[in-house]
């Protein structure tokens, strides 16, 4: 991927948004290369390729703001596509808080965000590994008779971002994931277990064999799986389950949400929300992890943010455009489009998820949910899950078909227990935690 | 948009290496939306999709490239990267000399060409006044007006050669209403495959007061009750329950490789006698329609389930050739940079013969779920969930209390199996629903009338 070749194109962008009208405006590519191959037993089901350039504009005139987003890279299509949005921009409110940002990055630190061992691979070293997980899967446990796809795909990118207040940078990324899905049989009953592994660099992926063994497990602990009776009790989330807890509270510490009335955490900065074992951070800046970026959306440098402290909360998360609004700075979360996450994780504890589980008595271990709707507004979390009944400090026997319930500023107040099992796969990640008590809506 | 004597060249090259079909999509989608929050147009936005996807199909192997750059080299090359997954096939050819153009049907009411700006701001701006003049208690109001047009062009070794024009409109209003003390949320949204004259019908006013509705509602909602109990599920929105209860595991590439619970089931009994599903993709400007899907195949009425009895599954290409049988119209793709598979286009059940008053009044202990927020489901072993976006409790025969946001959980075939009561006020929902499969999204319809659930799981916090 070449670097110059998008910090041109961004510039060109650039050049016809003033020439169309435009008073300031930003202008990022993306150019990927990216193979994804799907394995089914024997078979190789899909081998794809693409390659795409992806351009985002945001113009500015007179406080009037509009965006453009095209993979129509020719001379005539950028130039009829900037024009059409920079026209529309004249019906838009004036806004005095849209606007480039005022401070952007000035050092732009080496990452480690790119695996010159990704582009070095050879084809069939990429489509042997799925093929290779397929048959791993069904030695790991005789019960596996099927499979829903085992997978490999990677990224080989470089995003690069100009404004005309003359910021201009680019840096190249790589993204590997590999992942498996067989299917057991329990009876007349098919149960699929899921995991994978991702990373920017090669060797921070989980072994095949790993991927593989834990796939196999989350499929047969499940076999004869019960739906649990109605009741209050503990609730363990596992690490990937536990991030997708994580990832609505970052739409709740989002300042779009909190701006437009969408937010449980609107008026509470400084407030005690969670237990003392709460403290997440935002941070752009761990070297080699898929959330981290020399610079976001809109250049401005990324940064560290610790979005709680011992439950606490303590900041919410902004571009410049909700800083302005919400009378704050810029925490370097801005996606071009809107604001999203860095690498957004729970700081983990001391002890293993085993050990949390001794220490429950009786309770609920949650590996899977399913379901995504949270009321941010109001914060109410529901889902429907399966996993293990925990008694007496060991997982008693498995349990699927329920829901778990509460109000999400229970749940944060009833964290009582973190384990140290942090793994960065994702951009929004999270140890195993337990809350103290939640609904647990069955039979 | 390409010539069709270059699109024949690149299917001969796609099937250099041999293979048994090759098709090629051509693609260009361009969309404007608008953002209105704080009671002012908030943003302007401008979309344009151009590329091409070329696919070559080896036995159950199927090889992609796409490519956003439409030169003869770039799309060659990308012919040839399709081609890699046919490694020892047989040399393979466009059937025919040159490529025919079919004809396509007319299910939509585009005006193609582009609307004045002004009228998404004016749209935008009665939904603001109609959600902000509802209720004192709303405190914000968000709203997003979408147009897009998406042209195709499909070119398979079959010979055949489709264009499509797809006009799109989304109107969507969310409301969020507070005391002070607590905060509750409403949405409401409406379009289809027509133009903005849509929204002259299907007012923003009616949108905007019925997401206010449910704000308000919502705000003053006590908590949602867990446990098994009876279930109402609202008509319309309703069909959210067909499309995660049944749908998703008829797709025919589940069940070619055997990994639905509906696999090899056609001709058994997997829901109740009253229950009758129909996956249509030619309903007249609806969401979920298509002319051709995006194997340039004609969209098709298909019945899914009938009287309780598994018909069929809906199927691509790719899958119905594996299966010995034919396409379904079903095949369809986020966009030029994926390769089709099987799904949904509008999913509904018929009306029954009862009453929805009859259906509350037999109802002793339950929850009647009036919209939903969306679902989802894990197809081989079949548990679903939807969640409500609007719920009451229902005592003693009555709807009592307005209930908070929560998610229902249940077995397909089991919930199927407990209809006890279909109403006979079947409709299409009035919602934009967006179905996402294998990280693709495409636009669906759902629809249903009242149905009657002996028994569900409802995911609430208010116990006993």
């Amino acid at each position: 991927m070449d670097e110059a070749q998008a910090l041109e194109l961004a510039a060109r962008i650039l050049a016809e948004a003033r020439a169309a009208g435009a008073e300031s405006a930003e202008a990022s590519v993306s150019i990927a290369a990216r193979m994804h191959v799907e394995a089914l037993a024997e078979t190789i089901a899909r081998l794809e390729n693409s390659r795409s350039c992806s351009m985002l504009l945001r113009v500015f005139k007179n406080g009037r703001k509009a965006t453009l987003a095209t993979s129509d890279a020719s001379l005539e299509g950028v130039r009829d596509a900037v024009r059409r949005a920079v026209a529309h921009a004249d019906l838009v409110a004036h806004d005095g808080c849209a606007g480039l940002p005022e401070k952007v990055a000035t050092e732009l630190p080496s990452l480690h965000l790119h695996d010159d061992a990704v582009s070095a691979r050879l084809e069939t070293e990429k489509t042997q590994e799925p093929l290779e997980l397929e048959r791993l899967v069904r030695r790991e446990d005789a019960r596996v008779v099927n499979s829903a796809g085992s997978h490999y795909s990677d990224t080989n990118a470089v995003s690069a971002l100009a404004n005309s207040n003359g910021f201009s940078a680019a840096y190249p990324w790589t993204r590997i994931m590999r992942s498996s899905a067989p299917v057991a049989l329990d009876g007349s009953i098919k149960r699929v277990g899921h995991y994978g592994t991702a990373g920017r660099h090669l060797d921070d992926l989980e072994s095949l064999h790993a991927v593989a063994a834990k796939a196999t497990r989350r499929a047969v602990d499940l076999f004869g799986a019960r739906k649990p009776s109605t009741m209050r009790v503990p609730v363990i989330f596992e690490r990937d389950v536990a991030a997708s807890v994580l990832e609505d509270l970052f739409a709740a510490a989002s300042g779009s949400n909190v701006a437009t009335g969408n937010s449980w955490l609107a008026g509470r900065i400084g407030q005690r929300v969670g237990s003392e074992l709460v403290t997440i951070v935002d941070d752009g800046r761990l070297p080699g992890r898929l959330g981290s970026a020399p610079f976001d959306g809109e250049g401005v440098a990324t940064r560290r943010t610790i979005v709680f402290e011992d439950g606490v909360l303590q900041t919410y998360l902004y571009d410049s455009y909700y800083a302005r609004k919400l009378k704050a700075a810029s925490t370097g979360n801005s996606t071009g489009t809107g604001i999203g996450p860095t690498n957004f994780y729970l700081e983990p504890g001391a002890q293993t998820l085993d050990e949390l589980i001794a220490r429950t008595q009786r309770g609920v271990l949650v590996t899977d949910t399913i379901g995504f709707a949270t009321e941010h507004a109001s914060g109410t979390y529901s889902r429907g899950a399966r996993g293990f009944f925990i008694e007496g400090g060991e997982p008693a026997y498995p349990i699927d078909e329920f829901t778990i319930a509460a109000r999400y500023p229970e749940m944060l107040a009833g964290v009582d227990a973190v384990a140290d099992d942090l793994r960065f796969d994702g951009a929004i990640v999270s140890p195993s935690f337990r809350i103290a008590e939640m609904t647990v809506s069955g039979n | 948009m390409l010539d069709p004597a270059f699109l024949a060249r690149l299917i001969n090259r796609a099937l250099a290496r041999g293979g048994d079909f090759a098709d090629v999509f051509c693609e260009r989608r361009s969309t404007i939306s608008y953002r209105l929050q704080d009671g002012q147009i908030h943003e302007a936005s401008v979309g344009m999709t151009l590329g091409a996807g070329i696919r070559v199909v080896v036995g159950e192997s199927a090889g992609y490239a796409s490519s956003d750059d439409l030169s003869e080299a770039a799309l060659l090359r990308a012919a040839e990267s399709a081609s890699l997954v046919a490694r020892a096939g047989r040399h393979g050819e466009l059937a025919g000399a040159e490529l025919a153009p079919q004809a396509v049907g007319s299910l939509y009411k585009g005006e193609h060409e582009e609307a004045d700006p002004a009228r998404y701001v004016s749209l935008l701006e009665r939904a603001d006044v109609a959600a902000r003049g509802y209720d004192p208690s709303v405190v914000a109001v968000n709203g997003t007006i979408s147009d897009e047009l998406q042209e195709v062009w499909i070119a398979n070794s079959d010979g055949h050669l489709v264009h499509d024009r797809r006009p799109l409109v989304t109107l969507g209003v969310q409301v969020v209403a507070s005391d002070k003390r607590e905060r509750g949320s409403g949405y409401a949204g409406d379009g289809g495959r027509t133009s903005l004259h849509y929204f002259d019908d299907h007012t923003p006013e009616s949108l905007a007061t019925d997401a206010a509705r449910i704000a308000a509602v919502n705000l003053h909602a006590s908590a949602a009750p867990a446990g098994e109990m009876e279930m109402i599920v609202g008509s319309g929105g309703g069909g959210v329950l067909l499309h995660e209860a049944v749908g998703h595991g008829l797709e025919s590439d589940f069940n070619r490789r055997g990994t639905s619970l509906y696999s090899g089931r056609v001709g058994e009994r997997v829901a109740s006698r009253l229950v009758t599903i129909y996956d249509d993709g030619n309903l007249q400007e609806e969401r979920g329609s298509v002319n051709v899907d995006d194997e340039g195949v004609a969209g098709q009425h298909n019945v899914l389930v009938h009287e309780g009895v598994l018909q069929g599954y809906m199927q691509d290409r790719l899958n119905a050739r594996l299966m010995g049988t034919t396409s379904t119209g079903s095949g369809r793709r986020q966009s030029f940079r994926f390769a089709p598979q099987p799904r949904m286009c509008n999913t509904y059940m018929p009306s029954g013969e009862t009453s929805v008053e009859e259906i509350i009044a037999s109802t002793r202990r339950g929850l009647y779920a009036k919209s939903f927020a969306g679902g989802q489901v894990e197809i081989s072993k079949g548990d679903f969930v939807f969640m409500v976006g609007e719920g009451y409790l229902v005592e003693d025969g009555k709807l009592t209390a307005p209930v908070r946001n929560a998610t229902i959980v249940g077995n397909g075939p089991d919930a199927m199996m407990k209809v006890v009561a279909v109403g006979n006020d079947s409709r299409l929902a009035r919602r934009h629903y967006t179905c996402g499969k294998a990280g693709q999204y495409v636009p669906v319809g759902v629809g249903m009338p009242t149905v009657k659930i002996s028994s569900i799981t409802v995911g609430g916090t208010q116990h006993g």
